[in-house]
């Protein structure tokens, strides 16, 4: 083992079912993701029961697949993670109830891990160096926050939405203009073939502090459309995309200047979003920041994240308790200056 | 051969570990925290009073439902992720056998009832066979007037065992072939969980981690919910 930690980390917060072995906290020795899409999307949205059904049946699996990409026997790992919220309380409790088992009959430490610090950690994973501060957009189906990351396990929220997630909009507006489901990766591809400055949405929020709003801009999408039923669901789909986009990197740019954040990370299955990624790296090159935009599967849920986040919150706190339970209203543990 | 047994698919919460000699210890926590909270400190729990370390665990049984949907997968996991990090095999038992089991002895017809929540019960029948228990057709869900209906059809004297009759009692007492068995018995338990698993581990009926399936007797009421949700 080389005195290097190698941790077996577990996702199963919403629809993906995950496991990934990280060593030394930056190399990824296996993750393996399996996604329930397919199985949601005739509902048009994530269904908890069949979420929690396809976990139990995929569990492990999942994780025997992970060791056995890694060559790594259970008894020789340094630590078992898996997130506990926040999350579908169902799901979550699958992966708790795995991870806290196999602590027990591997003889290792078992550690919880707040799903949104993994997403925080995706990026330092894939780019250990990184500097604090650093401002974290992290923009998912079930959060939109700005976070400045100013250590490991030391975050303060900027900004959050008030209302939908970015990821719930683009879910939205997909449904109502009947596109399907996941809205993201659909209204990304259609937005290739339209014109992002067809339509003028609006930009809420815009120079007004550090929230976000979403839920009026998805209704500005529907009214225009019921007014305009003729018009090409590709350029509605750019023009939406585009006010999203410049909502967040607008906020995020002007939070990296007050903390004088040394980069731009993105983290979140939006940050997946092509628009997103290619105007982010775009800042970068018009303003003194970084930019960093993980990988696109770092950004989706998966495992390595946890076993990263997992791999700081080790040394901070130690292990977890085996009586943890799933807490599906998980904060950030945000300090306040 | 030693056999964990982990028993979560109702409101409480149980674990036994037993073999030839019988169980050689066992919890159960009727009021405790949550499943998932409480699961893995009584299986460590348990092991401590067996004297036993985890890996001369041979077998893994689990209670695969039907049952209430979030206990019984805390208790799936668990088994499932204990066998497969012992690299054992498990034994599956569903829950109504679990709850006729105490009630062997009886000549009468037994109806095993658990509370299936939403005003609707999971039932099974047995009767009485040299050496244990038959299952006289399959597991269902139905109203406690259905069960009420199934057992007047019967006209024999039936017992009536689970947390379901208890609930339902006052459905059930004005019948008159019908008893409802104690209420210490209305629960599923650890302990005849690895009694039954011993006499399907004796014959091999072993199944891989992967291979185990739960009970739900429901399926997911996705449509209703989620088409008609406002945007
Ligand atoms: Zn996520």
């Amino acid at each position: 083992m080389n005195g290097e930690t190698a941790i077996l980390g577990i996702e199963t917060s919403c629809d993906e079912t995950a496991a990934a072995v990280l060593t030394g906290g930056d190399t990824v020795l296996s993750s393996v993701v399996s996604s329930q899409v397919d199985l949601h999307a005739r509902y048009g949205g994530v269904v908890p029961e069949i979420a929690s059904r396809a976990h139990t049946g995929l569990i492990t699996p999942v994780i025997a697949q992970a060791l056995v990409e890694a060559g790594r026997r259970g008894p020789d790992l340094s630590a078992i993670a898996a997130t506990y919220g926040p999350g579908l309380v169902g799901s979550l409790l699958v992966g708790v109830s795995a991870a806290k088992a196999l602590a027990l009959t591997w003889g290792v430490p078992f550690i919880g891990v707040n799903h949104l610090e993994g997403h925080l950690y995706a990026g330092l994973l894939e780019e250990p160096d990184l500097e604090f501060p650093l401002i974290v957009l992290l923009v998912s189906g079930g959060h939109t926050m700005l976070v400045e990351m100013q250590g490991h396990g030391r975050y303060r929220l900027i900004g959050q939405t008030v209302d939908d997630a970015a990821g719930e909009a683009f879910d939205k507006v997909a449904r109502y203009l009947d596109l399907g489901y996941p809205g993201g990766p659909i209204i990304d591809e259609l937005a290739t073939q339209g014109d992002p400055t067809s339509i003028t949405f609006p930009r809420p929020m815009l120079n007004d502090g550090y929230d976000f709003s979403f839920s009026g801009l998805k209704t500005a999408v529907i009214t225009y459309v019921r007014s305009n039923p003729d018009v090409s669901a590709e350029d509605v789909a750019a023009s939406f995309q585009a006010a999203v986009v410049d909502v967040l990197l607008t906020k995020a740019q002007r939070a990296a200047e007050e903390v004088g954040a040394t980069a731009i990370c993105l983290a979140g299955g939006v940050a997946a979003n092509s628009e997103l990624r290619e105007r982010t790296l775009d800042l970068a090159l018009t303003t003194g920041f970084r930019a960093y935009v993980p990988s696109r599967s770092m950004c989706t849920d998966n495992a390595a994240m946890i076993a990263a986040a997992a791999h700081w919150r080790m040394q901070s706190d130690g292990p977890s308790k085996l009586d943890l339970g799933a807490n599906p209203g998980l904060r950030l543990p945000f300090v306040n200056a | 051969m030693l056999i964990l047994g982990i028993e979560s698919a109702t409101k409480q919460v149980g674990c036994a570990i037993g073999g030839h000699e019988g169980v050689l210890a066992s919890t159960h926590s009727a009021r405790g925290r949550r499943h998932a909270e409480s699961l893995t400190p009584q299986i460590e729990f348990t092991l401590g009073q067996a004297r036993i370390t985890i890996d001369e665990i041979s077998v893994v049984a689990v209670d695969v439902g039907p049952g209430l949907y979030t206990g019984l997968r805390v208790g799936l996991a668990t088994a499932m992720a204990t066998a497969f990090g012992l690299s054992v095999p498990m034994i599956g038992v569903n829950s109504l056998d679990l709850v006729a089991f105490p009630l062997r002895h009886t000549r009468r017809l037994i109806a095993a009832a658990i509370d299936a929540r939403r005003g609707e019960l999971f039932t099974a029948f047995y009767r009485q066979v040299p050496g244990g228990l038959q299952r006289v057709g399959e597991p269902a869900v139905m109203t406690p007037d259905d069960l009420y209906a199934n057992l007047q059809a019967t006209g024999t004297e039936c017992l009536v065992v689970g947390d379901g009759a208890l609930r339902y009692r006052d459905q059930l007492d004005g019948m008159t072939k019908v008893e409802i068995a104690d209420e210490s018995l209305a629960y599923p338990s650890a302990s005849s969980l690895v009694a039954l698993a011993h006499a399907r581990a004796l014959r091999e009926e072993f199944v891989q981690p992967g291979e185990i399936a739960p009970m739900y007797l429901r399926r997911p009421d996705a449509e209703a919910n989620w088409q008609s949700r406002p945007i």
